[in-house]
């Protein structure tokens, strides 16, 4: 064989070989030469993990060592009424080793913690005790709403406060100042607390005869908001404050009964304030203030969740 | 020294003797086998295109159906009531959310990586692209779900809160992208006309 025979067959495998590693490649943006593109990686399609179920948490022992207290308050009849309460010594000393919840848009767990409900269910009942006539709902609700208000008020930052005579060591210090938000039973325990602690307590018991409130929380006080659909009664001396949440309104309820009365040497805490009545706190905030309005359930939701579907190339699967 | 340097003689080169009529049978065969590599390879690469479409088409319709599972779950839990319940009910609604979002998040890595992968012909790219920037803004939609159940698990509502009001903005960026890759798709098809968005 002569060379001439060979060098066509030559200039033939090198032009295949350069449309197969030079042409194609750039045509079809692959790499050049002998480079692979690589094995495709493993991949599994994800599937869907339920999540696990929270731990079910055994209620307080009934039987065991418990706090037992006396209440003594003026309802709405002009009646003075008394009634006692049993908390299991275990249940308040769990929510004293119980860190603080920092975010106030989170203090309504505190009104409706589960653990405490028992408790509050039966104090409502027997504060408030279901009527035959649903007309008398009204006089229930007062019930409940005067007996929370007769609590005697004090403040965080007063160990009178605490039936320890010390500040619990979870209270948020700030310099001499303590800030301590008390769980209902706590409250019913230390037998006082301030704004906040009433209105927690007061949500978790109205919470328990089934009605809708929220907390209101001003910069320098809390109360509570109970839904209304209107509230205008005509003994009221002044225009009934509420504030709308979701597209419901809330009437304005005081949590603790600052008015005093004084008889001779005597002051007592007093005069109840009725729904919607924003005025009597004498708190400059409360009278012209828009709170920011604490929901008991918070539960955060996406506006936005709807997937859009696409649509599928032409000569696609 | 006296060196010599020996004479050499001229190489020759073989005398090909070609006719007139066989320089244009070899011109013409010539032309004839560029023609016919020419034709096939478009044919070649009109048949890689079709084929790279479908398979992107295809790798979309399994992102899409992986994602109505995903939006099935979420969307039931939206529904379901969140009245009335106890704190640990709403602890319960709010893991069962973290589920949903961690399913979503590990759904759209998933299939960001398929349709990434995939080579499509030029006048797809921008499809994909819008594709991908989709698939991109609903993984940090879920992500910030994930992060707002923890923030909530942690207590920290107003933190929760804020990640979703984030969530949501990413969630409208995914839309604007659902709506590119349409608009791209059908100029694709349309042989490269933009309509105006």
């Amino acid at each position: 064989m002569e060379w001439k025979d060979v060098v066509p067959v030559l200039a033939g495998g090198l032009v295949i070989l350069i449309v197969a590693l030079v042409v194609k490649p750039v045509f079809l943006g692959e790499p050049i030469g002998f480079l692979s593109p690589g094995p495709a990686p493993v991949l599994t399609l994800p599937v869907y993990v339920p999540p696990t179920p929270a731990p079910v948490v055994p209620p307080f022992p009934e039987g065991g060592a418990a706090y037992t207290r006396n209440f003594r308050w003026t309802a709405i009849d002009g009646g003075v009424q008394t009634t006692q309460v049993r908390v299991p010594e275990a249940l308040f000393l769990a929510h004293r080793a119980t860190p603080q919840v920092a975010d106030p848009l989170a203090w309504g767990r505190y009104a409706i913690a589960d653990a405490d409900r028992p408790i509050l269910e039966d104090l409502a009942r027997r504060v408030a005790p279901p009527a035959g006539n649903p007309e008398e709902d009204y006089f229930r609700l007062m019930d409940l709403i005067f007996f929370v208000q007769q609590i005697p008020y004090e403040l965080d930052s007063s160990t009178d406060s605490y039936i320890e005579g010390a500040i619990p060591r979870y209270a948020v210090r700030q310099g001499e100042e303590a800030g301590y938000s008390k769980s209902p039973v706590e409250m019913l325990v230390d037998g006082r607390g301030d704004c906040e602690d009433a209105a927690i307590l007061m949500a978790g018991l109205l919470d328990a005869l089934g009605y809708d409130t929220v907390l209101l929380r001003y910069p320098e006080h809390m109360a509570l908001g109970i839904r209304m659909n209107e509230f205008n009664p005509y003994y009221a001396k002044y225009p009934p404050k509420y504030f709308t949440y979701e597209g419901k309104h809330y009437y304005y309820v005081e949590g603790t009964d600052y008015t005093t009365i004084s008889t001779g040497n005597s002051t007592f805490w007093g005069k109840p304030f009725a729904i919607g009545d924003a005025e009597g706190t004498g708190i400059p905030g409360v009278k012209s203030g828009t709170p920011e309005i604490i929901p008991l359930r918070y539960i955060p939701t996406p506006n936005e969740y709807r997937i859009r579907p696409a649509r599928l190339p032409a000569g696609g699967a | 020294m006296d060196l010599k340097v020996p004479k050499l003689s001229k190489p020759k080169l073989p005398k090909v003797a070609i006719s007139r009529k066989q320089a244009l049978t070899a011109a013409g065969t010539a032309i004839f086998v560029v023609l016919i590599a020419l034709v096939g390879g478009m044919l070649l690469l009109d048949y890689t295109g079709d084929r790279q479409v479908a398979t992107f088409g295809s790798h979309v319709a399994a992102s899409e159906a992986d994602l109505s599972l995903v939006s099935g779950k979420a969307s039931s839990l939206m529904r379901s009531s969140s009245d009335d319940l106890s704190v640990a009910e709403c602890d319960a609604y709010m893991r069962e959310f973290a589920a949903v979002a961690d399913y979503g998040t590990r759904v759209t890595v998933y299939h960001r990586q398929i349709v990434g992968a995939d080579r499509v012909p030029e006048a797809y790219a921008g499809a994909q692209s819008a594709y991908i920037g989709a698939l991109d803004n609903l993984n940090r939609a879920f992500s910030l779900w994930s992060s707002a159940a923890a923030a909530y698990d942690a207590k920290a509502y107003t933190t929760a809160k804020e990640n979703l009001a984030r969530a949501d903005e990413a969630w409208r960026e995914y839309t604007a992208a659902i709506e590119d890759y349409d608009r791209e798709l059908r100029s694709a098809e349309e042989g490269g006309w933009i309509p105006p968005a």
